[in-house]
């Protein structure tokens, strides 16, 4: 996959789509990054990451059910494929290792 | 928030958000809304939405199309086209017959293409073109409604004076008389310039390289020549305002050159080299005012927005209105774009024309194609078994159905392009020769971007019609069959393709079949007792002192030894120049209105032209001075006179009393495909512009024709000697019907050419699929003969088919050509035997070769492997 990498805004969006599972919707993800890591972001990128993520084959999508909360329109909801898992694994795993290179300083306090 | 009061944000992103992202957004949008609104309110929650939405104008949610995934496309595009590219080297015979069977079929289309686009451009390039139009007229004659297009020299000037809704008029007239044009040493006889009126040039488009276009006939003494005539006079010198001589039967006049015109396109119904204006004309002879006189053609330009039916109706009468005696000619207006290809009429209204001619060209030209495509779905349908296993693979590996019929389209398309750019090549090389088949220049517009268009578009649309079935049947293939190894039953599709073949083999059934019958045709017309004797006979035009001079130039002619007998005339003996329904003769039914042919002599016409006297005598001068008034009819005259017994009758020609004194038999004096006319031969008190010289067969010609020139140059100083051979005049009378010969004798070979190669390809591959068969059969005492004939009965069946299906039709279609002669033969069942034996022949000769080469092939060989 070598030349393959994903943006940091790309891994979050994956990320969730791995943890949030048959929930892996747009709004849901939004909602999750707000709540979790405080991290306010507007739905148009994150759409726009979610099809960037389809078109590399990482998540697939699928229509989900209907709700009166979103006026009637179905949800599409986004599952994680077996290449999107293999690279947030990959991803994580070079982190580590990346990590591991640091030396492990104690925490100075004052 | 109900979903029925949409909000504007949502209304906002549905036009620029792809549709099917929509539902998913608008779905999402709305959460958050409803979320926000619990925490911050509707308000704030709504401006946020806005905000939101607003976001969503980026490239990557405007941009994103329909289908997701456009590059995979594009890489299998690419193997679709190298895939093609080795297929077609690997069966390089069968590219070969599907390429140059294409090519052949694309070639003859191309070139009928760009005969029938010619055809259609005829008059098309005058600015107002839709506003111009011909005058015709229209009476009953002999019970039918007649149209003709010669008019009274008239009726221009009083359409344009008395009509508001005419623009301008003007006569139009190529009298075929030859003048002397003169500049300094040049001398050049033309016949080929015409008489008009001042608006010729605002009428039609015409540019003038010199000269003004509204002012060149203001002066009567004008002319205007065309660049090329004006080179041929002038040569590199300039000829605007020059003068030129130009004589006619001894008298000469100094015209000015007051325009050139830049040489006329082939593409229109009007030519000549020359214009004089008739103010020229009538200011030495008057003015013809006569209603009765149809001379000239009549061109009108009407004010734009003027219906030309409102016109039509308010002139029909026009004659009736200004001409003295009873005149009960209508005129109307007929549309000059449409001049080339409707201008038949039939019972006063139109009625085709030569448009029938090009739509046969037409169906000739999609025939060649289609039977070039039936060529390709054959041989790729008989093959199929050969890319079976490909397709196996294709499919087991993901390939939907529709990139397989994508697949072998663009296969299709890639034979068809191939075949277009070999067809461009041939059509280029052939294009000369084809010119000179439909007699007239042709040209491809290489630079012309439409022209290229239409080539894609031919290519594309052949790649689909002839790529779609096989690549439907292809793609059909169960894959896990086919990997098996199992046979391919094809009973269906070898009905299919039989069809084809016998469509395509009727098609040349036809073809043949018209060939035959048209040689036929113009050898029995050919054969024609044309009533008189075309060899050692000649002709000039009286021109200059000839006229003058015509006893004394007889005279020396009859002493010179070289000639036989001298006659002048009225015209050739080959071209009719005069006709009238108005000769009165005792018994005449007055609403009789039958057309005579008129001719004038001054005497000895059975022995110059050979014609055989059947009754009485021809006329002599010399023996009988009053034969200035005497008259020959012939058989079909006599016969429409009633007479019975027609010597000593008086016939009346304008005021004119004309004694019967001879009959002569029928002969041909206009055209060999049509029954002989009545006609009236009269004396030497008619005008005369030929004379008709026998010469002497036991001279040699060309020391008889020097003889003559002397005297001619004896007694007619100023004009070049010039003459014409009448049988050589006889035989242009062929050229027409030739030229249609020549044109479905070429078609039919592109025609057979293609579908031999299909049944080449056929056979090919039914020996190929049967070489194990044929091995057993000769294992078993099979001989070669046994062999052979089986292969050929199997090739040759469709072809049978073919000759007994389409036989009629070829007999009805060349019964509706033949109906157009009135001298033709009646087809004989010989032409079908002929047409049948030449392509069962033609088939076998395709065949035999390979089916002999099988039937004598080595049984080890074939046997051996399994």
């Amino acid at each position: 996959m070598g030349k393959e990498y994903l943006g940091e805004f790309e891994e979050l969006v994956l990320t969730l789509v791995a943890a949030l599972k048959e929930d892996a919707y747009g709004a849901a993800i939004a909602q999750e990054l707000e709540t979790r890591i405080k991290r306010e972001s507007n739905l148009s990128a994150i759409h726009v990451t979610l099809y960037r993520l389809e078109d590399k084959g990482y998540i697939k999508s699928s229509f989900g059910g209907s709700t009166n909360e979103r006026g009637g329109r179905r949800k599409r909801i986004y599952t994680i494929t077996n290449a999107g898992m293999a690279m947030l694994k990959a991803m994580k795993e070079s982190r580590v290792e990346l990590w591991k290179l640091v030396p492990q300083l104690k925490l100075i306090v004052g | 928030m109900s979903s029925e009061n949409t909000p504007f944000a949502i209304k906002f992103l549905r036009t620029f958000c792809p549709s099917q992202l929509l539902e998913e957004i608008e779905g999402d949008l709305y959460q958050k809304y409803l979320n926000d609104e619990k925490l911050i309110g509707a308000r704030r929650a709504k401006r946020r939405m806005l905000w939101s939405t607003l976001q969503y104008l980026r490239p990557g949610i405007i941009l994103r199309h329909k289908k997701r995934k456009p590059i995979p496309q594009l890489a299998m595009l690419s193997n679709y086209f190298r895939i093609a590219l080795r297929v077609m080297m690997r069966n390089k015979g069968f590219s070969m017959i599907n390429i140059f069977g294409l090519a052949l079929g694309l070639t003859g289309a191309l070139l009928l293409g760009l005969w029938i686009q010619k055809e259609f451009s005829y008059d098309q390039f005058h600015a107002d073109k839709e506003r111009i139009y011909k005058a015709f007229n229209r009476n009953t004659i002999e019970g039918q409604l007649q149209c003709w297009d010669n008019t009274p020299r008239v009726l221009a000037p009083t359409l344009a004076t008395d009509y508001s809704f005419v623009e301008s008029t003007v006569s139009y007239s190529d009298y075929k008389a030859a003048y002397l044009f003169t500049v300094g040493d040049t001398k050049l006889m033309m016949n080929s310039g015409a008489f008009t009126d001042d608006k010729f040039f605002s009428i039609f488009s015409f540019p003038l390289v010199k000269g003004n276009p509204t002012k060149v006939f203001e002066n009567p003494a004008s002319l205007v020549l065309t660049e090329s005539f004006a080179r041929e006079l002038f040569g590199d010198k300039e000829a605007f305002g020059e003068t030129v001589t130009v004589g006619e039967s001894g008298n000469s006049f100094p015209l000015t050159v007051t325009g050139i015109v830049k040489d006329l396109p082939s593409n229109t119904e009007i030519h000549f080299d020359y214009l004089i204006p008739f103010k020229f004309l009538e200011s030495l002879e008057g003015k013809d005012t006569n209603w009765g006189n149809n001379s000239v053609s009549t061109y009108v330009k009407l004010r734009t927005g003027v219906s030309v039916d409102m016109v039509n109706s308010e002139i029909a009468d026009i004659a009736k209105k200004h001409s003295k005696e009873d005149n009960t000619t209508e005129v109307f207006l007929y549309p000059l774009t449409k001049m080339r290809l409707y201008s038949r009429f039939e019972n006063g209204v139109p009625a085709g024309g030569r448009i029938e001619i090009m739509r046969i060209m037409g169906i000739l030209g999609g025939c060649l194609i289609a039977i070039a495509c039936v060529n390709f779905i054959n041989l790729s349908t008989a093959r199929a078994q050969k890319r079976s296993k490909e397709v196996g693979i294709r499919k087991v590996t993901g390939a939907g159905r529709g990139s397989l019929i994508f697949q072998f389209i663009c296969e299709s398309i890639l034979v068809a392009l191939g075949a277009a750019i070999l067809s461009l090549l041939a059509a280029y090389i052939a294009l000369p020769m084809f010119s000179e088949m439909v007699r007239q220049p042709l040209s491809i517009d290489f630079q012309d971007l439409n022209f290229w268009a239409a080539i894609l578009a031919i290519v594309v649309v052949i790649g689909i019609l002839a790529g779609s079935y096989p690549a439907f049947y292809l793609s059909a293939f169960n894959p896990v069959k086919v990997l098996k190894g199992g046979e391919i039953t094809s009973s269906g599709r070898n009905i299919l393709r039989n069809l084809l073949v016998v469509f395509q083999f009727g098609f040349v059934v036809m073809l043949i079949f018209s060939v035959v019958v048209v040689t036929q045709q113009i050898e029995y017309v050919q054969n024609r007792d044309v009533g008189y004797s075309k060899d050692n006979l000649i002709y000039q035009f009286l021109t200059g002192d000839l006229e003058k001079n015509y006893a004394a130039y007889k005279t020396d002619l009859m002493q010179s030894g070289v000639v036989e007998s001298v006659t002048k005339t009225s015209s050739p003996v080959t071209e009719n120049w005069s006709s009238t329904w108005a000769i009165n003769w005792h018994g005449k039914d007055p609403q009789s209105k039958i057309d005579m042919l008129r001719f004038y002599i001054d005497d000895n016409i059975s022995k110059t032209a050979g014609l055989r006297i059947v009754q009485g005598r021809d006329l002599d001068l010399n023996k009988y001075p009053t034969d200035s008034t005497a008259a020959l009819l012939n058989e079909s005259a006599v016969a429409a006179m009633g007479f019975k017994t027609p010597i000593g009758e008086t016939i009346e020609d304008s005021g004119l009393k004309w004694h019967v004194v001879g009959v002569i038999k029928d002969f041909v004096l206009t055209s060999p495909f049509q029954k002989v006319k009545p006609m009236v031969i009269l004396g030497p008190k008619g005008w005369f512009t030929v004379v008709h010289i026998r010469l002497n067969p036991n001279k040699p010609v060309q020391e008889s024709l020097d003889k003559i020139a002397e005297l001619f140059s004896k007694h007619n100083p100023a004009y070049p000697f010039d003459y014409v051979f009448v049988d050589q005049a006889y035989a242009r009378k062929f050229a027409d019907v030739k030229s249609t010969l020549t044109i479905t004798g070429v078609f039919s070979s592109i025609a057979i050419a293609i579908a031999c190669l299909g049944l080449l390809g056929l056979s090919t591959y039914l020996i190929e699929s049967k070489v194990k068969e044929i091995g057993v059969r000769k294992v078993l005492g099979g001989s070669v003969l046994s062999i052979v004939r089986l292969l050929t009965v199997h090739s040759l069946k469709p072809i049978f088919w073919a000759i007994l299906i389409f036989s009629p039709q070829a007999w009805f279609a060349m019964h509706w050509w033949l109906e157009s002669f009135q001298y033709r033969i009646s087809i004989s069942p010989f032409v079908f035997l002929i047409s049948a034996v030449a392509i069962v022949g033609i088939a076998l000769l395709t065949t035999v070769l390979q089916t002999y080469r099988a039937g004598q092939a080595n049984t080890v060989k074939s046997l051996r492997s399994e």
